[in-house]
C-alpha cells in the first residue's frame, strides 16, 4: 500500500533502497533501520498499530472492569435483577426475554443478554480469548511451519517429499469443515497427548485446530525462501568454514527469514482471530459459557431484531480489530520490502 | 507435458485418499460417544442399539469399516446416520445452490475487483486510492456471517428491499433465484473484492512500468489501449491462478457460512449440520467433495502454470 | 482508463437495480389456490413450516411432534380423542372401533369391535387383521414405541421370532365379524390410551415391515399423505374415502396443506406474518415475540400443554446423593428467571404432573409447593446454609444441556444458580441429536441437567416412567437421575394395575406426584407454553383448535 506519492511508478527492489538512501542523505544504514523510518512515517499504519495494542489492552484489562465498574463476572446471569434507567426501574430482562441494551453507565454499559449477563464485560473477556487463541494459533503455526519449511527446503529429498506431502493435504482439507469437524470432534472428548489431558472446553483446543489449519499457507512461502536462500553466498561460505546443517539454519537461514515471517505473522494472527469467530459461530470454537466475539455474535444473530446490540457490538470489536492489524500488517510489509507480494489466505 | 499432467491427476488421487483416511480417522479415533447408542435416539433398547451395531458394521475393525464406508460411497448407498437419508442424494441436491452462491460470488468480487484495482492503480497515490485501499481493507476485516446476518436482517427483513434468506431453483424462475442470491453474493464477495482489488493495484503498478509499457506509450498508442491491451493482461495472470484456487477454498469454507446465514441448504449447511451432529456419513461425504474441488482446481492451476512457465513441469 | 471502470461499475448497479425492480413488479402471491373455494369456510391450500424434518412419517416409528402433528390427521386409531380444546378434548372416545374397549374383570382381556365398512385413504378396505399387522410393524421395526407393546401377551416371542407375518398370541382378530381380542400379561391402566396412539393406528395388511417415510403407508383420516420429500416439504390432502366417525371427529376443511421444512424459526415467523406460510409448528422465536404479540395478537394465542420442564439430579453420586443437598436446590432454584429465558412461554411451577393431567392439582403449582411459591423469588439463603451444612459447598458440578434453544441459555442459568447456592458449577452443552442418549447413559456420570417431557396420551403413567426404578438402565436410561425411592415404585406398580382410570384413581396418582414433589428427587420448574400462530388469510376466530393431547388440529384450519 503506497502511501507516499512519491513512490507511484518510481523505482523498486535495490534501486529504490538506493535511492532512499540518497534522498536521506544517510548511507550504510542497514535495512532494518531503513525499514523502521519507513514505517514510522507511515501514520495511518502506525495509528493502526496503536489502536491494536489499545484494544489489546482494554481486553487484558477485563478483570479490572469487570471488578471495580460493572461489579460482576462474565459468566453470571442476573436475569431476576432490575437497574434504574432514566430513574425508572427497569428489568434487565424483560418478562418477554428482552434484554435491556447499552445504558452507557458502570453497569451493562453496553447493555445485557438474554441470560442477563453483562455484554461490555462478555467483550472484554471474549475479546482476551479470541486474541489469546488468535496469537497463540499464530505462534503455532509459525514455528511449526518454520521447522518444516526449514527442513523442507534445506534437506530437500525424501524429507521434502514427505513434507510437501502433508502440507498437500492439509492444504486440500476445506478448511472451515476440518475446523469444525476438528473443534466438534475434540470438544467431546478432549485430546490425550500421553500424560497431558486437555478436557473439550478448553481454550487450547481451537487454538490448536487453527494453528494446524494455517500451517501450508505459511510452511510453503517458507520452503520456497529456503530454497533460494540455500543458494546464496553466505551459506556457501558458512559451508565452507565446515559449519554444519543446523547450525546454518540457525544462524544464516532462519534470521534471513524474519522479515517474512513478521509480515506473516500479524496476518496470521487477523486470520486466526477471524477463524476462531467462525468456528465459534458454528459451536465448534470456545464452548459456552465462556465468552469469544465469536460466541457472541452467534448468540446476538438470534436476537437481531429486539436487541441488535448483541450482534453489533461484538462483530465491531472483531473487525476493528482485524482492520487494526490488517493495516499494521501492511504497513510493515511496505516498511520491510515494498516489492513483496505477501499474501494470505482465507 | 502429458507426463506432467497424469503426474499431477495421481497426486490428485493420492491426497483425496488421504483426505478421507483422516476424516474417517478423525470421528471414530477421537474419543466421543457410541455412534450405535447415538444413532438409537431416545427410547431405544438394548436389541435396537445391537441391531444397528450389525447392520453398520460397527463391531468390524477400523479399517474394515473404512473400507465398507467408502465403498459405499462410490456405489451411493451411503446413508446418514441420523435420518436414514441417502447422503449422495442429498449433495446432489445442495450442489446446484453451493454453485449458484460460489460462482456468482466469484464472477461479482472479480469484476468489481478489476474495476477497484484498475481505479485505484490509476489514482495511485491520491485520495480516491487510499479510499478505495481502507474500503478493501475493512472488507477483508469482516467476518461474512455477520455482515451477512446484517445484511438479512435490516436488508432482508427490515427494509424488504430483499427476500429475507431462502433458496429458489434457478429452472423455477431465475428472477427470483437471482434475487434471493444478491444478498449472499455481496456478503461472500466483499471479503475477496479486497485482496483482489489490492493485488490487481500492485500488479498493475508493477506491470505499468515495464519497458515494453513505456515503449508502446513512446510507439503513440493511446492510454486506454495500453492499459487494457497490455497492462491488464498482465496483471490477470497472477490473478487467475489465485482466483482458482479461491474458488475451491470458498466452496471448502465461505460458503458453509453464507449457506447457514442464509439457509440456503447447500451442501455447505448440509456439512456443517452433520458435523454437529457427529453425523459421520455425510461429513465424510461432503469433506470428500470439498477437497476434491480444491485439489482439482489447484491441479488446474498447476497445469495452467506449467503450460505458461516450462521450468515447473521439471520440478 | 478510469472511465472505462466507471462505466462498468454503472451498468453492475443499473443491472442490479433491474434486478430488484422485477423481482419487486412480479409479486405474486404464491401461498397456494387464491383464496379457495369462493371465500367460503372449505376448501383451498394452505402452506405450513417445520423447523426439521419429522424423524419419520411411518405410524410405527415416529415419535417426536412433528411426525405427530400432522398425522395424527391421517391415522385413525381404535380409540381417539375429540376435536375440543381443554379438559374435553382428552376424554377417549371410540375411534375405528365402534365402542370402548370391554375390559374383563381381571383387568387383562380387552375386546374391541371394529366399525363396519371402513375404508383407507386409497380405497382397500379396513379389516379387523390390520390392527394385529400394525402392531407386528411396531414390534419387527424396533421402534421407540415397542415398549407400550410388550405388555402384550406373545409379544416377545414375536420380535425373538424376527419374522414380519409371525403371530402374536396375545391378538386374536375376527376379520368377518370385525372383532379384536387382545390379552395382556398384566393388567395395565394405561392400555386404553395406548391404543389411541399412532402407533396402534391400523394400516394395510400388507405394509411392509420397513421404514416408509418417503411412501408413507394409507390410513383412516381426515387427510392423507401424497407427497413425501425428506428435509424439503411433504404434501397432506383431503381424503375423500373418510369415513363418517361422528361430529367429534369431523372431516378437514382445507383441500390442500403442504409443509416446507425451513431450518429458520425466525424466517418462519416472518413469512407468517408477510403472509406467505400460513402457520408454522413451532411458537415464533422469542425475537420476534415482542412483534407478534403486540402487531398481531388478533391471529396469536398461548397455550399451556402437557409438559413439564425439570432438572434431573443424579442421586447415585456426589453432591446429590445427599437428599438435604437436593432439597436445598428445590428452595433455591429461581423459577421466574428461567422462565425468562423462554420469553414467557413457560408456567413456572412446581408440581411434576402438568395441567390437564388427570391427577394434576393446581394449588400444588402454586401455593402448596413445599418450596415456596414458584412465581416469586427462591429463598437463596435457605439454599445456600442447606448446602453449607451438608458440607459441599465448593464442590465441582457439571451441568447437562444441549444445544437447541433456549435449552443451552436455560443450563447456563441454571449452572450460574448453582454458582449462586454456593457449587462450582459449569454447564457443559451437548448436541440436541446425541443429548438424551448422553445423560441416559451410565458412563457420562452426569450430576445434574436440563430435562422435560411432553405427554403422550393423559395417563400418570405416561409421566411417573421416568422415575421409577424400575426404568433405570445403562444406556438410553429415561430415569438419568436414578431415581429409585421403594414407596415411589411401589405406588406406581399398584397403580398401574388399575383397569381404568377412575377419579379415584386419579387422585391416588396425585398424592403419589405430591409425594414426589416433596422429597425432593427432581427440580420442576414449569410446564411449556405453544402457541397457534396463523397468517391473515386463514380464520383464527372460527378455525383454530388447539388440542391438549395433539397441539394443532389441522383439521380444523380454514380459509377465511
Amino acid at each position: 500500500m503506497a502511501t507516499e506519492p512519491a513512490l507511484e511508478g518510481a523505482l523498486q527492489g535495490p534501486a529504490a533502497w538506493e535511492e532512499e538512501a540518497d534522498r536521506e542523505h544517510v548511507h550504510g544504514v542497514g535495512p532494518w533501520r531503513l525499514g523502521l523510518r519507513r514505517l514510522r512515517r507511515n501514520k495511518l499504519a502506525i495509528a493502526f498499530g496503536v489502536l491494536f495494542i489499545l484494544l489489546v489492552l482494554a481486553c487484558l484489562a477485563a478483570p479490572l472492569w469487570a471488578d471495580k465498574v460493572a461489579h460482576t463476572t462474565a459468566t453470571e446471569n442476573h436475569l431476576s435483577d432490575t437497574i434504574v434507567i432514566d430513574g425508572k426501574k427497569t428489568n434487565v430482562v424483560g418478562l418477554d426475554g428482552v434484554p435491556i441494551g447499552p445504558t452507557y453507565k458502570g453497569e451493562f454499559f453496553l447493555g445485557a443478554d438474554p441470560n442477563g449477563r453483562d455484554i461490555m464485560v462478555r467483550l472484554l473477556y471474549g475479546g482476551r480469548n479470541s486474541l489469546m487463541i488468535g496469537v497463540a494459533a499464530a505462534l503455532m503455526t509459525t514455528i511449526l511451519s518454520v521447522i518444516l519449511g526449514v527442513i523442507a527446503g534445506y534437506f530437500r529429498g525424501w524429507s521434502d517429499g514427505v513434507i510437501r506431502a502433508v502440507l498437500d493435504i492439509l492444504w486440500s482439507f476445506p478448511v472451515v469443515i476440518l475446523g469444525v469437524a476438528l473443534g466438534v470432534a475434540l470438544a467431546l472428548g478432549g485430546i490425550k497427548l500421553g500424560p497431558i489431558t486437555i478436557s473439550g472446553d478448553s481454550v487450547l483446543v481451537p487454538t490448536f485446530v487453527i494453528g494446524l489449519v494455517y500451517i501450508p499457507y505459511m510452511a510453503r512461502p517458507v520452503r520456497g525462501q529456503v530454497l533460494s536462500l540455500r543458494e546464496k553466498e553466505f551459506v556457501e561460505a558458512a559451508r565452507a568454514q565446515g559449519a554444519g546443517p543446523l547450525r546454518i539454519m540457525f544462524t544464516e537461514v532462519v534470521p534471513n527469514l524474519i522479515s517474512t515471517l513478521l509480515v506473516f505473522f500479524t496476518l496470521l494472527i487477523a486470520n486466526a482471530v477471524l477463524l476462531e469467530a467462525s468456528l465459534s459461530f458454528l459451536g465448534a470454537g470456545v464452548q459456552p459459557p465462556n465468552p469469544s466475539w465469536g460466541t457472541m455474535i452467534d448468540e446476538g444473530v438470534d436476537r437481531i431484531a429486539t436487541a441488535p446490540h448483541l450482534t453489533i457490538v461484538p462483530g465491531v470489536m472483531l473487525v476493528l480489530t482485524v482492520l487494526a492489524l490488517n493495516v499494521f500488517g501492511d504497513g510493515v510489509r511496505d516498511a520491510l520490502d515494498p516489492r513483496a507480494k505477501v499474501r494470505l489466505e482465507h | 507435458m502429458a507426463r506432467f499432467i497424469v503426474r499431477r491427476l495421481l497426486q490428485m488421487v493420492m491426497v483425496m485418499f488421504a483426505v478421507s483416511v483422516l476424516t474417517f480417522l478423525i470421528f471414530n479415533v477421537i474419543p466421543n460417544s457410541d455412534p450405535a447408542v447415538r444413532m438409537a435416539g431416545r427410547q431405544a433398547s438394548q436389541s435396537t442399539i445391537q441391531a444397528i451395531r450389525k447392520e453398520w458394521g460397527f463391531d468390524d475393525s477400523l479399517p474394515q469399516q473404512y473400507i465398507t464406508t467408502m465403498k459405499k460411497i462410490f456405489s451411493g448407498d451411503l446413508v446418514s446416520q441420523f435420518t436414514q437419508l441417502p447422503v449422495n442424494e442429498e449433495i446432489i441436491k445442495g450442489l446446484p445452490r453451493t454453485l449458484s452462491l460460489a460462482i456468482g460470488a466469484a464472477l461479482l468480487w472479480m469484476f468489481v475487483a478489476i474495476c477497484f484495482g484498475l481505479y485505484s492503480a490509476v489514482k495511485a497515490g491520491r485520495f480516491a486510492d487510499r479510499f478505495l485501499t481502507i474500503i478493501a481493507l475493512i472488507g477483508i476485516s469482516m467476518p461474512v456471517f455477520w455482515i451477512g446476518a446484517l445484511m438479512n436482517h435490516y436488508l432482508g427483513f427490515k427494509l424488504g428491499l430483499f427476500p429475507n434468506g431462502g433458496y429458489v431453483e434457478l429452472t423455477k424462475d431465475p428472477i427470483d433465484w437471482a434475487y434471493h442470491l444478491i444478498l449472499p453474493w455481496t456478503a461472500l464477495a466483499i471479503l475477496f473484492i479486497g485482496f483482489y482489488s489490492r493485488v490487481l493495484r500492485s500488479n498493475v503498478l508493477d506491470t505499468v512500468n515495464e519497458d515494453y509499457v513505456r515503449t508502446a506509450r513512446a510507439k503513440g498508442l493511446g492510454e486506454r489501449q495500453i492499459m487494457i491491451r497490455h497492462v491488464l493482461r498482465n496483471s490477470m495472470i497472477p490473478i487467475v491462478t489465485l482466483w482458482g484456487l479461491d474458488f475451491g477454498a470458498v466452496i471448502g469454507g465461505g460458503a458453509i457460512l453464507t449457506e447457514t446465514v442464509f439457509d440456503l441448504q447447500g451442501v455447505g449447511q448440509y456439512a456443517a449440520e452433520a458435523v454437529g451432529q457427529l453425523d459421520v456419513p455425510p461429513v465424510l461425504a461432503t469433506t470428500l467433495f470439498a477437497a476434491f474441488f480444491i485439489v482439482l482446481l489447484n491441479a488446474v492451476v498447476d497445469i495452467v502454470y506449467a503450460v505458461l512457465d516450462p521450468r515447473i513441469r521439471l520440478q | 482508463m478510469g472511465k472505462l471502470g466507471r462505466r462498468a461499475l454503472v451498468l453492475l448497479v443499473a443491472a442490479l437495480s433491474m434486478l430488484v425492480v422485477a423481482a419487486c413488479g412480479g409479486d405474486d402471491d404464491d401461498s397456494g389456490g387464491g383464496g379457495g373455494g369462493g371465500g367460503g369456510k372449505s376448501g383451498g391450500s394452505i402452506t405450513m413450516s417445520q423447523t426439521s424434518q419429522p424423524d419419520h412419517l411411518d405410524p410405527a416409528l415416529m415419535y417426536t411432534v412433528n411426525a405427530i402433528e400432522p398425522s395424527w390427521l391421517v391415522y385413525t386409531p381404535l380409540i381417539a380423542y375429540p376435536r375440543k380444546e381443554g379438559q374435553a378434548g382428552a376424554e377417549l372416545i371410540p375411534g375405528l372401533a365402534q365402542d370402548l374397549p370391554k375390559i374383563s374383570k381381571d383387568g387383562k382381556t380387552y375386546e374391541l369391535t371394529l366399525r363396519k365398512g371402513l375404508k383407507y385413504s386409497d380405497g382397500s378396505p379396513v379389516k379387523a387383521s390390520d390392527f394385529e399387522h400394525s402392531i407386528k410393524r411396531v414390534l419387527n421395526l424396533e421402534s421407540g414405541g415397542s415398549a407400550f407393546f410388550l405388555g402384550i401377551e406373545g409379544a416377545q416371542d414375536y420380535i425373538d421370532a424376527g419374522k414380519c407375518d409371525a403371530d402374536i398370541s396375545g391378538i386374536e382378530t375376527d376379520d368377518k365379524t370385525g372383532k379384536i381380542t387382545i390379552k395382556l400379561a398384566e393388567p395395565d391402566g394405561s392400555f386404553t390410551h395406548v391404543l389411541s396412539m399412532w402407533f396402534a393406528a391400523p394400516v394395510p395388511g400388507d405394509t411392509p415391515c420397513k421404514e416408509l417415510t418417503k411412501d408413507p403407508p394409507p390410513g383412516v383420516g381426515p387427510y392423507k399423505f401424497t407427497e413425501s420429500v425428506p428435509n424439503r416439504q411433504f404434501v397432506m390432502e383431503k381424503n375423500e374415502n373418510f369415513p363418517d366417525l361422528g361430529p367429534d371427529i369431523p372431516p378437514g376443511k382445507v383441500d390442500k396443506i403442504t409443509t416446507k421444512i425451513i431450518k429458520s424459526a425466525q424466517r418462519q415467523a416472518q413469512d407468517v406474518i408477510s403472509g406467505e406460510l400460513d402457520y408454522m409448528q413451532d411458537p415464533p422465536p422469542a425475537d420476534l415475540k415482542p412483534e407478534v404479540k403486540a402487531k398481531y395478537s388478533d391471529r396469536y394465542e398461548e397455550h399451556t400443554t402437557a409438559s413439564t420442564y425439570y432438572m434431573f439430579m443424579n442421586t447415585r453420586l456426589p453432591p446429590f446423593d445427599d437428599p438435604k443437598v437436593r432439597e436445598a436446590v428445590n428452595w433455591g432454584l429461581d423459577k421466574p428467571a428461567l422462565a425468562r429465558i423462554f420469553a414467557g412461554e413457560l408456567a413456572p411451577g412446581c408440581s411434576f404432573l402438568p395441567p390437564g393431567m388427570p391427577g394434576y392439582d393446581e394449588a400444588l403449582d402454586v401455593e402448596d409447593c413445599p418450596w415456596g411459591n414458584p412465581n416469586e423469588p427462591p429463598d437463596l439463603e435457605k439454599a445456600r446454609q442447606m448446602i453449607k451444612d451438608a458440607g459441599v459447598d465448593g464442590t465441582e458440578v457439571t451441568v447437562y444441556g444441549n444445544n437447541d434453544d433456549p435449552t443451552d441459555k436455560v443450563t447456563e442459568a441454571y449452572a450460574d444458580q448453582l454458582n449462586k447456592m454456593g457449587f462450582k458449577a459449569t454447564p457443559k452443552i451437548v448436541d440436541g441429536g446425541v443429548y438424551f442418549q448422553t445423560i441416559g447413559s451410565a458412563k457420562t456420570k452426569a450430576q445434574t441437567g436440563f430435562l422435560n417431557w411432553f405427554q403422550d396420551f393423559p395417563h400418570p403413567k405416561n409421566f411417573f416412567f421416568l422415575v421409577d426404578g424400575k426404568s433405570i438402565q445403562p444406556t438410553n436410561s429415561q430415569n438419568p437421575g436414578n431415581v429409585d425411592d421403594p414407596e415411589i415404585t411401589k405406588g406406581i406398580a399398584e397403580l398401574n394395575l388399575e383397569p381404568e382410570l377412575t377419579d379415584e384413581v386419579a387422585a391416588k396418582w396425585g398424592e403419589l406426584n405430591k409425594k414426589l414433589v416433596e422429597r425432593g428427587y427432581i427440580v420442576p420448574y414449569g410446564h411449556r407454553k405453544l402457541a397457534t400462530f396463523l397468517s391473515e388469510r386463514m380464520d383464527f376466530d372460527n378455525c383454530s383448535l388447539f388440542h391438549p393431547v395433539w397441539n394443532n388440529d389441522y383439521s380444523s384450519f380454514c380459509l377465511k
